[in-house]
């Protein structure tokens, strides 16, 4: 028998790097005079991501690897989104490097290590190949940002967001918990690769009923975590409260790391109650009509609120439900680009979001209020900051030589070419994707037209901290240049072996 | 169908627990003799008058030191088993498994210095 030694344990050197590096901050953050500036433990937290991304990187491309009983797997598909995971949380420390200065009872030790173990959380989800592996991960990314969003604590807001994160939060995640609970009673085991062979048998021996029952509750606290419509209730007012940076990192990271849960858990687990019959996956027994609505309705109502929004900080969360409809398309409609029109779209989204929220941060500061009126003349007060957001908006609007266009197109086509005359929903998905594309131009434009054709409410220049201006510059950079040059990306995308992240491995 | 049969007890138990409490009342309501006087309507307090209002205020601490038990009780659940089979495991895996529970218990001795440093063992 193989004993525990005998497993390669340095496939959780990146994990573990962020766990201890979480556990020291803690540590000297107790023992550090109170009054003593905690500024600089954003330095602490960018070498321990910069180790995992190291160590991420090194491993990048091994065959698929099981530690701890199966519950733990590294493959292909997990290095991938614990780079996307890795970079947007570093891109995050630095935004928050002197952005609370100004705020009482702000604990910035906290702060920063949180955000390690939040990150730590969403590593875990990204490569668990276990229900209660990934239960785990889920949580320590929920726990962790409930105590973020509520970090400022002298802020009404916040400590409305945070109120509203934790209740909405801890009924998504026992509606995740009773549904896992069905999935165990249906096959007797907690682990995807058993469950996908099994579940299929407890749907042809009469009860699927029960898988059905266990497929929407976990829909529904997945639709909560990723927050498409309709469950996105509380993202504006949790998006609002939370401090700025903490906002971007829901939207980039939050995000993410539930978008893979949803892929793992769907894809391996849960694989036979979404392949219909004759060849293609959505078909009216399967449970991809089920994400098909949901992304539609997300794109639908994400755009049509946002059209309606005075706030920039929530014209930003109801644009981040129309993206997460988008982010949906791929695993609704299946098709031979699921993994990487996802991937791809994901990692334009990391930059495009996170400069859009530092700019906004910047102008927060500045003006003190998110408004959308408060963007007013910036091309003339910061003109390279003005021109950085502007790309970020068409990004996001999706206008082409952007990162946002190509995405876009890239799931657009993944969705047609699956479409036929039978499977008509593909083409309806693709319609509602153009009509909100469309309409969304609206509103970003709307903060463009704010930002270059209104007189500026002050004269002087928006001041500018060195960190928030370097991960402007990252993020102007890349989404310019992965649109401009998308095969760069696509070629790293497509080397990669997918199937190995669905198959359990001997 | 064994596998929705078996949700029947769960049924069964649900309807009791329901049906026990309104059952007793209402029987009791109609077998008690019903002379009420000032005294009989003093809520029960293990026979002492009670004083004060029902809204009291708990000391916040409370909640901080309940939240702290919950953890080393979950420690102790998660050390009690493993003791037990300490001896089997440790002849399959070496001293690996009392490395495990160490690296465990580290992170709850974080856990407690945090409290510490905090002042929650403080009531003052």
């Amino acid at each position: 028998m193989k004993t525990l030694i005998d497993f390669d344990w340095t496939v959780m050197a990146p994990e573990l790097t962020i766990a201890g590096m979480a556990a020291l901050l803690s540590v000297i953050d107790l023992f550090l005079h109170p009054n003593k500036d905690r500024r600089f433990f954003m330095w602490p937290t960018l070498i321990a991501i910069g180790t995992a991304i190291g160590f991420v990187a090194t491993q990048w491309g091994k065959p698929a690897y099981q530690i701890l009983a199966d519950t733990y797997r590294v493959d292909d598909f997990a290095f991938v989104f614990k780079m996307i995971l890795l970079i947007g949380t570093a891109l995050v420390a630095v935004i928050s490097y002197g952005a609370f200065r100004r705020e009482k009872g702000f604990a910035e030790g906290e702060y920063y290590y949180l955000l390690l173990v939040a990150l730590l959380g969403g590593m875990v989800m990204t490569s668990s190949g276990d229900l209660i592996t990934l239960f785990v991960g889920l949580e320590l990314l929920s726990i962790a940002t409930y105590i973020l969003v509520g970090m400022r604590k002298r802020a009404i807001t916040s400590n409305e967001a945070a109120w509203k994160n934790v209740v909405l939060g801890g009924v998504a995640s026992a509606f995740i918990l009773y549904g896992m609970s069905f999935l165990y009673g249906l096959t007797g085991s907690t682990n995807l690769f058993t469950m996908k062979e099994r579940l299929g048998e407890a749907l042809t021996s009469g009860y699927d009923l029960y898988a059905w029952l266990a497929l929407f509750l976990i829909v529904f606290g997945f639709g909560f975590k990723v927050a498409v419509a309709p469950f996105h209730m509380w993202v504006p007012d949790v998006y609002q409260g939370a401090p700025t940076p903490i906002t971007a990192f829901l939207a980039v990271i939050s995000k993410t790391a539930a978008f893979a849960l949803m892929l793992r858990v769907f894809l391996t687990g849960f694989l036979p109650l979404f392949q219909g019959g004759g060849g293609t996956l959505v078909d009216e027994e399967t449970g991809g009509r089920l994400l098909l609505t949901m992304a539609g309705l997300s794109m639908i109502l994400g755009t049509v609120i946002a059209l309606r929004q005075q706030d920039a900080k929530r014209l930003l969360a109801y644009s981040s439900i129309a993206q997460a409809g988008v982010i949906l398309v791929p695993m609704a409609t299946w098709g031979p680009f699921l993994f990487p029109s996802t991937v791809y779209y994901l990692v334009g989204y990391l930059f495009t979001t996170l400069g859009a929220f530092t700019v906004l941060m910047l102008i927060e500061g500045d003006a003190g209020d998110s408004k959308l009126s408060s963007f007013a003349g910036l091309s003339r007060r910061a003109p390279l900051t003005a021109g950085a957001m502007a790309l970020f908006l068409l990004s996001l609007a999706g206008i082409p030589v952007t990162v946002g266009f190509f995405g876009k197109f890239y799931i657009l086509m993944n969705a047609i070419v699956t479409g036929s005359p039978e499977h008509w929903a593909m083409y309806l998905i693709a319609g509602i994707m153009l009509m909100t594309t469309v309409a969304s131009y609206f509103y970003y434009f709307g903060i463009i037209r704010m930002m270059y054709f209104r007189p500026p409410q002050r004269r002087e220049g928006l001041r500018v901290p060195v960190g928030a201006m370097m991960v402007i510059g990252i993020a102007f950079i890349a989404t310019l240049g992965l649109g401009l040059m998308p095969q760069w990306i696509l070629g790293i995308l497509g080397n990669l072996d997918w199937g190995a992240a669905l198959s359990p491995v001997k | 169908m064994t596998y929705t049969a078996s949700y029947l007890a769960v049924a069964v138990f649900f309807l009791l627990g329901l049906a026990l409490p309104v059952v007793a009342l209402t029987a009791g309501r109609f077998l008690r003799p019903d002379k009420p006087s000032a005294e009989k309507s003093i809520s029960y307090e293990s026979g002492v008058d009670p004083t004060g209002d029902s809204w009291v205020q708990f000391n916040v601490r409370y909640y901080l030191f309940a939240l702290l038990f919950v953890v080393f009780d979950v420690e102790t659940v998660f050390l009690y088993p493993w003791a037990v089979v300490y001896d089997a495991l440790r002849a399959d895996m070496g001293l690996f498994v009392l490395g495990e529970m160490l690296f465990f218990v580290f992170f709850l001795v974080i856990g407690l210095a945090y409290a510490w440093k905090k002042k929650v063992l403080e009531w003052t």
